[in-house]
């Protein structure tokens, strides 16, 4: 309830801009807090520089209202508005060769008279703005000779100096390595938490955007299409529908926030005359086996894994068929009957060496089965049997039976290798 | 320090020159004369004793007016460079170059044959000088600009083109002068030779309003000079502001072309030079420019008058001989830093 007291530093209603081709934003409507850190995301052309020239007073809404600070930025001369609102560019290129100082001083020009030079109190600012930045050591060095990310660093203290309540930043870090990117994120946030900013920030990177926003506004062909907290925008489903790319989002293992995985499109799992292997998993140990065989050619099958196991998700997104239970339920008949028969069908049984408990030592079972049967069966043995048997001795026993009749890997590459289909 | 520094030392060079400079020439006038001749008819000293007539005569008929116009003009062109450098936001910019000089120069010609054919005729010829400064820069500016920036390319083409065209119809204009073409071809060439105290009455006091601008577009200057969008993110009404700025490089410009006719490179070479010693911050860069552009000037006119005495080069060869060699020097840097850069 603390939050109704925040008040709004950018509100926008009803927003609808664009140039003299027609409207590119329609009836936006978003409002961004003090101390509040929102991101915009949506793919190009969306609208997203749009809103944010509109918030800055470079372009005229058609129609709505913007508010800044709860001020009308198109009400007051420009010097004025630039005390309220300040932009961070996604770079600068002057013409001439300033020195960082200088640049960072100019942020202070909306307080200047045209014939003053700056006075003491405007180079104070300037200097805590090149602190807060992390850029004070650099106030000599002409800008052109700094690095992309130094640069960018200045270009924020000079957005710093203008001393405004609300921060724009038109995707900031976007020429930026890492060590830079996370600097300067780090610096807006500190500016939003310690002296209630309002920042509105465009991204590109939707882990960004997720990993250091307090909120999301997702934009689409012009319009708001999701709104809300990093997991409720950025989702399998958003990434489809605004991006057309089909993209694994899996909460961050630390804070939860959303995080997405691009790679390679999967290949589509073999069907028809492929050999088969099935694996025997769990806790991640089968997930490498599953790759690496479908990748030597066998048609994999997968199982009996417990589901939101990472073995279980890896099974799922590669298309295997795999027998699948509940998370920490035991293996019950049915699927000790499913999994016993995808074995009997399989050229090859491997089976990893992923802790057993009480849940899963059937698999165990199984393969003693199989293997008694004269099936062909492989262990991968990286870790000794004791240190992850964890049902009393049951899992060693049946571990140490099998290894009679099995093939032992100590690796991956050697399990690979062991299980090679015969060519 | 080294920016106090250099207006120091830039403030002790231009008095040196400027007293070199009036006394060199048939009669040699020693600087202790010409200071204690000044200190006289400024009424701070008795007339010193054992100079002849003639010297006074040379010293306040001849050298004094034709040595302070050199420092308006000078002043005014390099002032003129500095802020159209930073308005196309391109080194290269320069009063002559961009067609600005040419405008001015139409527009002198025009008064001068409706007044009469006197280039000294009061505030007329440099107020109608600057006028056609002002249309040349408008044209060019609109034509050079493609999208938020001014490109070399187009700058120097659209110039070339403006300064080709108003050429022609100067050329056109003087058929119709009769007998004054000649005084007027003359003045043309750039120079300040037999320009007396009128036209530094005529020059001044436009030169002196146009510096005092110049200096207050100084900050504002070096906003533009980060892109127009980041400009007006910080404040500046970019459009106002550019007709502002545009009009005082024209209202230099005009002032000096009107008493000197077009003379070229100051307005280049000044600010280009002093950038390198004191940075781009054009509240230093223009104060330093007005300086350095009246120093530069004074010691082209003192060779122009010198070099080939008793004959008279015209300054604005000198300025062309020392400034083009550096123009295309700056031409090729620049093309080379795009080549890099794309």
């Amino acid at each position: 309830m603390r939050r109704v007291l925040v008040p709004e530093l950018l509100s926008m209603e009803a927003v609808t801009a664009g140039y003299d081709g027609g409207a590119v934003v329609r009836e936006v409507t978003l409002s961004v807090r003090a101390g509040e850190v929102v991101g915009l995301i949506g793919p190009n052309g969306s609208g997203k520089t749009t809103l944010v020239r509109v918030a800055s007073r470079a372009l005229r809404p058609m129609a709505g209202s913007v508010r800044v600070a709860g001020t009308d930025p198109y009400a007051i001369p420009g010097r004025k508005a630039a005390r309220l609102v300040a932009v961070v560019p996604q770079e600068l290129a002057p013409t001439f060769s300033f020195t960082a100082l200088e640049v960072v001083l100019m942020g202070r020009s909306p307080y200047l008279s045209p014939w003053g030079g700056g006075e003491p109190h405007d180079y104070r600012k300037a200097r805590e703005a090149m602190e807060a930045a992390a850029v004070h050591h650099l106030a000599d060095r002409p800008l052109e000779e700094l690095s992309g990310g130094e640069k960018q660093g200045v270009v924020l203290a000079q957005a710093l100096a203008q001393d405004a309540p609300v921060l724009l930043l038109d995707e900031p870090t976007t020429h930026l390595d890492l060590r830079h990117v996370v600097g300067i994120m780090e610096t807006v946030m500190g500016l939003a938490r310690d002296e209630g900013k309002a920042v509105l920030a465009v991204f590109h990177d939707l882990n960004l955007a997720s990993g250091f926003c307090h909120r999301l506004v997702a934009l689409d062909r012009g319009r708001v299409v999701a709104e809300g907290a990093p997991e409720e925008v950025v989702t399998r489903e958003l990434l489809r529908d605004l991006y057309a790319v089909d993209a694994e989002v899996t909460p961050h293992f630390a804070t939860g926030r959303p995080t997405v995985l691009l790679g390679p499109p999967l290949s589509p799992a073999p069907r028809g005359t492929f050999p088969l292997a099935h694996v025997v998993g769990g806790a991640g140990r089968g997930a490498p086996a599953m790759r690496g065989l479908a990748a030597l050619g066998y048609a994999v099958t997968a199982g009996v894994l417990h589901a939101q196991d990472t073995d279980a998700v890896v099974a799922e997104r590669l298309n295997l068929k795999a027998v699948v239970v509940p998370p920490f339920s035991e293996v019950d008949e049915e699927a000790r009957r499913e999994v016993i028969a995808l074995m009997r069908r399989a050229e090859v049984v491997v089976v990893c060496d992923a802790p057993y408990g009480p849940a899963n030592v059937g698999n165990l079972v199984a393969a003693t089965l199989v293997a008694e049967e004269g099936g062909r069966v492989c262990l991968l043995e990286q870790v000794p049997v004791e240190e992850r048997d964890f049902t009393g001795g049951e899992a060693t026993g049946l571990w140490r039976a099998l290894r009679e009749r099995a093939a032992v890997a100590r690796s991956y590459e050697e399990l690979l290798a062991v299980a090679a289909p015969p060519s | 320090m080294r920016r106090q520094g250099t207006m120091i030392i830039l403030v002790v060079l231009l008095v040196a020159a400027v007293l070199v400079a009036v006394g060199v020439g048939a009669v040699w006038i020693p600087p202790a004369t010409t200071i204690r001749l000044v200190a006289w008819k400024l009424g701070m000293a008795e007339r010193p004793h054992g100079v002849a007539p003639s010297v006074e005569i040379i010293l306040f008929q001849l050298r004094i007016p034709r040595v302070l116009l050199a420092t308006v003009v000078g002043s005014a062109l390099a002032a003129s460079g500095a802020v159209f450098q930073a308005l196309f936001r391109n080194p290269l910019a320069d009063p002559a170059i961009i067609g600005v000089s040419s405008g001015a120069a139409l527009g002198a010609i025009a008064a001068m044959l409706v007044t009469g054919g006197a280039f000294a005729g009061g505030l007329v010829v440099p107020a109608v000088a600057f006028l056609g400064a002002l249309a040349a820069g408008l044209l060019v500016y609109r034509l050079a600009r493609v999208g938020p920036a001014v490109q070399v390319a187009t700058l120097l083409l659209a110039g070339v083109a403006v300064a080709a065209l108003i050429s022609a119809v100067m050329a056109l204009v003087l058929t119709y002068s009769g007998e004054r073409i000649r005084s007027i071809y003359f003045w043309l060439l750039g120079g300040l030779s037999a320009r007396g105290w009128e036209s530094l009455a005529a020059a001044a006091p436009l030169a002196a309003v146009g510096v005092v601008a110049a200096l207050g577009t100084a900050g504002n200057l070096n906003l533009v000079a980060l892109g127009e969008e980041r400009a007006a993110q910080l404040g500046l009404e970019v459009e106002r502001f550019k007709r502002v700025a545009l009009a005082t490089g024209a209202l230099l410009a005009g002032a000096a072309v009107a008493v000197a006719g077009v003379i070229g490179f100051v307005g280049l070479m000044t600010p280009h030079l002093l950038r390198l010693v004191l940075g781009a911050d054009h509240r230093r860069l223009l104060p330093a420019s007005v300086l350095g552009g009246a120093l530069f000037m004074v010691l082209a006119d003192l060779a122009a008058r010198t070099l080939r005495a008793p004959e008279e080069i015209p300054v604005g060869a000198v300025t062309a001989l020392l400034g083009a060699p550096f123009f295309l020097y700056l031409l090729r840097r620049q093309r080379r830093e795009a080549g890099a850069r794309a």
